[in-house]
């Protein structure tokens, strides 16, 4: 374990030296939009860099995903290792961006999540050729397509089931923020409450329904469920949206949600709640009111113990970063559900990560991105064998 | 008019992607390539030219030797952010200290040839937005892959940015449509088929950059092209279509001050060339108005007629360079 760790200020300085070439695909691919759902641009250009880096095989799969396979030296078959960042970003602007890029930060919508982690993908063969690394096992990189909201990970789904090889394990990543490492995910249903009201001719009814009220009352009625302390367990109502204008009845509202608890059972219950309330309120009110699961995933967790969670949390002490572990509902669910070790690490810090002036840190990516060679030289070596 | 220019001397840059194709002719020939990057408070977008063509044009394709920044007197962190990517900065009062100082994008573009060392010169705007490493490698083209063409000049579909996120696609030009492309047309026909002279982004060899003067403000584009063609004909010209360039926009007094210079450097050259005969000094100052609390007050800019010499007629310069006794 020693001779990965003592390696790595040696990578910082290394990966520092290769800067320009990280930024460049951060900025070249991160400046094209990539909504969820249209990806397809962003994806050529990231295929356009791995074969430009003389990447082995370069290639998008019939679902989108592209993927670029370094071929590993070993004669016989080794488990392939992946590294894995979504493609795709919460911006729903279809417009192609300008990031802006000084001596210390790279800002522009969406470089937060997740055009930082997925130009430092696109940089990885350089890096790795940089560093003089030759693995025996095949490196496969990759950046799903439709992972965020709607999405719901279809992209690494398809990839996985498609899979021919064996897999050894996965680094997901992420742009921020650097000491993150995630090795579990909890439970999860994503949904979406509707509110619609009937449009009448000529004269509206005195007493109409507000929309925006209506989804008022399903809040209030979701905030007076009773959540437990364990399992652990928690809702969030992360957007709301409605009416038109400041003086007229709002016809729509909606809100969208969040179900997360380490109990799959208790995820379920709650969304069942949740479709009472719905269904009791729309009685009420005489409105339609429509409950929609867009995502969801299963609880799914590596034990705190196993040598890959052991090992990346030896290379952020060694980097000096101290660790943070949350539940993480990424690709990682997927491999992890697939009982294939997996984690999620962070490349950078940042700010404002879903607005606009997202920007991220450039001096410490070179620390964080020092992970990602040391962890793949111990799955290389068999680490998640052991 | 030689009209079978504009055939056989325009290019898309997409002609000159294949980099190891010039990388292997540039080493063929033994010719060495500085980028010059003129700047004057450009702090939001010299670091994302600098790390993309340095990235791509040195790290992966050994096709430029230098970057060199020449700055005009920045007073935001222009040359802080251009040191901290490791590239030579110069502030242009400090290149040749002894001349007389002048303040102008021109003046840049001259001392640049003073301290960097390339046989081929390429200048890029360092206000561009939407930069590409094709902005060099697609002006770079002509001058590596053809034996007659030695200075190749950039054009654009321009849209001009006026807000976040959004583009007006057509635009930009203005002061090309409306003074330079009317004065040519009506006393040098053939540069007509150039169709953006006012382009900030043009390489060249030395050879032609050193042996003509420049003015030092906005008049130096003009002035370059006229004295190119004059010297050594439309043949040695090439254009290059560089797609989309995305830019700051100038107001319609910018402009105004921009065509006066371009005006009075047109006038002066073919008076020069004997085409006119200005029977007076022309003034050397822009006189626009503006409507203050209901009156209209003059607003005077002065700009001087300032030229810097043919570099090759500079004692230090043939000194550095070793060209020998200029007589």
């Amino acid at each position: 374990m020693d001779k990965y760790l003592d390696v790595l200020p040696t990578f910082v300085d290394k990966i520092r030296e290769v800067r320009e070439i990280i930024i460049s695909n951060i900025v070249f691919i991160g400046q094209i939009s990539a909504p969820t759902f249209h990806e397809r641009r962003r994806a050529e250009r990231l295929v356009e860099r791995f074969a430009e880096f003389q990447v082995d095989e370069c290639t998008i799969d019939d679902f989108g995903n592209p993927i670029g396979v370094i071929h590993g030296s070993s004669s016989s078959v080794k488990p392939s290792i992946f590294v894995v960042a979504h493609l795709d970003t919460f911006s729903e602007v279809l417009v192609d961006q300008h990031f802006e890029v000084t001596d210390k930060t790279i800002s522009g919508l969406g470089v937060s999540d997740n055009s930082a982690a997925v130009g430092v993908l696109a940089s990885l063969p350089d890096i790795f050729d940089n560093l003089g690394l030759r693995f025996e096992s095949d490196i496969v990189l990759v950046a799903p397509v439709h992972s965020l909201g709607r999405g719901n990970l279809r992209g690494i789904r398809r990839l996985l089931k498609a899979w021919p090889t064996p897999i050894a394990g996965a680094i997901c990543l992420e742009s921020v923020e650097l000491g993150r490492l995630n090795y579990y995910s909890d439970g999860m249903i994503r949904g979406e409450i509707d509110c619609s009201i009937a449009v009448e001719e000529k004269w509206e009814r005195y007493h109409k329904p507000n929309a925006i009220l209506v989804i008022n009352e399903v809040i209030n009625s979701i905030l007076k469920l009773r959540l437990p302390q364990k399992p652990r367990t928690q809702i969030v109502i992360g957007r709301i949206a409605g009416g038109f204008n400041h003086g007229k009845i709002a016809y729509d509202a909606k809100i969208g949600f969040e179900i997360l608890s380490d109990s799959d059972d208790m995820v379920k219950e709650l969304f069942a709640d949740i479709g009472d309330i719905v269904a009791g309120i729309n009685k009420a009110f005489a409105v339609e009111l429509k409950l929609n699961r867009i995502s969801n995933l299963g609880a799914t967790s590596l034990q705190y113990n196993h040598p890959l969670v052991k090992c990346a949390s030896r290379i952020l002490d060694r980097l000096e970063i101290e660790a943070v572990s949350e539940p993480s509902e990424t690709a990682l669910s997927i491999f992890l559900q697939r009982q294939i070790p997996a984690i999620t690490l962070g490349i950078t810090s940042g700010d404002n990560f879903h607005q606009e002036g997202a920007m991220v840190e450039i001096e410490p990516m070179f620390k964080g991105i020092a992970q990602i060679p040391a962890l793949v030289m111990a799955m290389d070596n068999g680490v998640c064998d052991e | 008019m030689n009209k079978n220019w504009i055939e056989s001397n325009t290019f898309h840059h997409s002609e000159f992607k294949d980099l190891n194709r010039l990388v292997a002719e540039k080493q063929r020939k033994g010719l060495s390539i500085s980028l010059c990057l003129p700047t004057l408070n450009e702090e939001k977008t010299i670091a994302k030219e600098i790390v993309i063509m340095k990235s791509e044009l040195m790290t992966h394709y050994p096709l430029l030797d230098e970057i060199v920044v020449i700055d005009s007197g920045s007073t935001d962190k222009t040359r802080d952010i251009a040191r901290s990517y490791d590239v030579t900065v110069h502030e242009a009062d400090t290149i040749l200290p002894h001349l007389e100082k002048f303040k102008g994008k021109g003046e840049n573009l001259w001392k640049a040839l003073y301290v960097t060392r390339g046989d081929i010169l390429v200048y890029i705007d360092a206000d561009i937005k939407n930069i590409h490493h094709r902005f060099a490698y697609g002006l770079l083209g002509p001058l590596l892959l053809s034996d007659t063409i030695k200075f190749t000049k950039a054009y654009y579909d321009r849209p001009i940015s006026v807000g976040e996120n959004k583009w007006r696609p057509t635009g930009g030009g203005r002061v090309t449509e409306l003074v330079t492309r009317p004065l040519f047309a009506l006393f040098m026909p053939d540069l007509t088929q150039i169709l953006q002279p006012l382009s900030g982004e043009y390489a060249g060899y030395r050879s032609i950059f050193e042996a003509i003067p420049f003015p030092v403000g906005y008049g130096v584009e003009t002035g370059m092209l006229i004295d190119i063609h004059k010297r050594w004909g439309l043949e040695v010209i090439a254009q290059v279509d560089l797609d989309r360039r995305v830019h700051r926009n100038q107001d319609t007094k910018a402009l105004g001050r921009m065509a006066f210079v371009i005006i009075r450097t047109f006038l002066k050259r073919i008076e020069r060339l004997d085409r006119v005969d200005i029977k007076q000094d022309l003034f050397d100052e822009m006189i626009q108005y503006s409507l203050i609390r209901g009156k209209l007050r003059p607003e005077i800019r002065l700009f001087e007629q300032c030229e810097r010499p043919p570099m090759a007629t500079v004692t230090e310069y043939r000194e550095k360079f070793a060209l020998g006794t200029h007589e």
